[in-house]
């Protein structure tokens, strides 16, 4: 009897890719931004659309999608306030990433205020989700 | 960082939650009354235009500011999502929602004197 719930259709596999994905895209987006900061002409840079020069912000856009439709996957079998407090890991990941991978420097005062939002996050994440359901 | 910036920041947060409660309503709507209601079209061209543009705000911003710096603001986006909320169903926010919602704000204030 085939398992819809092992391997590749697991929901959880689903959520991790989604999480995955939404922190990839970030880190994409922003090597994509930093490639085409030099070419957003004063006035219309606001726009961010030049970035669409760069490539990164072109393999962006597969991930997103990619998270989206994990993410919908994820709903039709995790209750979204078990789904919602996990979908919240790129707040710690995105950083940790920024500084690994793309060698940000952070400040020890940057670090405290993301580890506020995220201790703040883990306190609300469920309720939040409680009341999303309902709205 | 400057004014502008800033009111960027937080044009790009609104278009953000307003664009996945959207797409939410679209959901349920085509779950009820099916694809071709326009009680799912509509909701669904106004939250993919709104995700659109907070796409392009948020690269725009990223070409000016970390992304350790620019991500963080994204947890405002479930206070947000709570007070919406606590405003339609009529309801008081739980202890627990308002401590959260205090140490993300906190957080956001220490982040944004870092840039």
């Amino acid at each position: 009897m085939p398992n819809k719930s092992t391997g590749f259709a697991n929901p959880w596999f689903h959520l991790a890719l989604s999480v995955l994905c939404v922190a990839a895209c970030q880190l994409l987006l922003k090597l994509g931004a930093t490639e085409t900061a030099h070419i957003a002409s004063e006035r219309w840079a606001w726009t961010g659309l030049s970035g669409l020069a760069s490539l990164y912000v072109w393999l962006g856009l597969p991930l997103i999608m990619l998270s989206l439709l994990t993410w919908l996957q994820v709903l039709r079998s995790i209750p979204l306030s078990i789904a919602f407090p996990i979908s919240q890991v790129p707040h710690v990941l995105v950083p940790l990433c920024s500084w690994f991978l793309l060698g940000e420097s952070i400040t020890g005062l940057r670090w405290c205020g993301i580890a506020l939002i995220s201790l703040g996050l883990a306190l609300v994440a469920k309720p939040v989700a409680r009341l999303e359901e309902r709205l | 960082m400057t004014i502008i910036s800033l009111v960027l920041v937080f044009i790009a947060l609104f278009a953000f939650v307003a664009g996945q409660l959207l797409l939410k309503k679209a959901m349920d709507a085509a779950n009820l009354s099916g694809f071709k209601s326009p009680k799912f079209f509509w909701p669904l061209a106004t939250g993919v235009f709104l995700l659109g543009a907070q796409f392009f705000l948020n690269l725009g911003l990223l070409q000016r500011f970390d992304l350790s710096f620019i991500y963080p603001f994204q947890g405002l986006s479930v206070i947000i999502i709570a007070v919406a909320a606590a405003v339609v169903l009529r309801e008081k926010l739980s202890i627990q929602l308002v401590a959260g919602s205090v140490l993300i704000s906190a957080g956001i204030v220490l982040v944004s004197l870092t840039s």
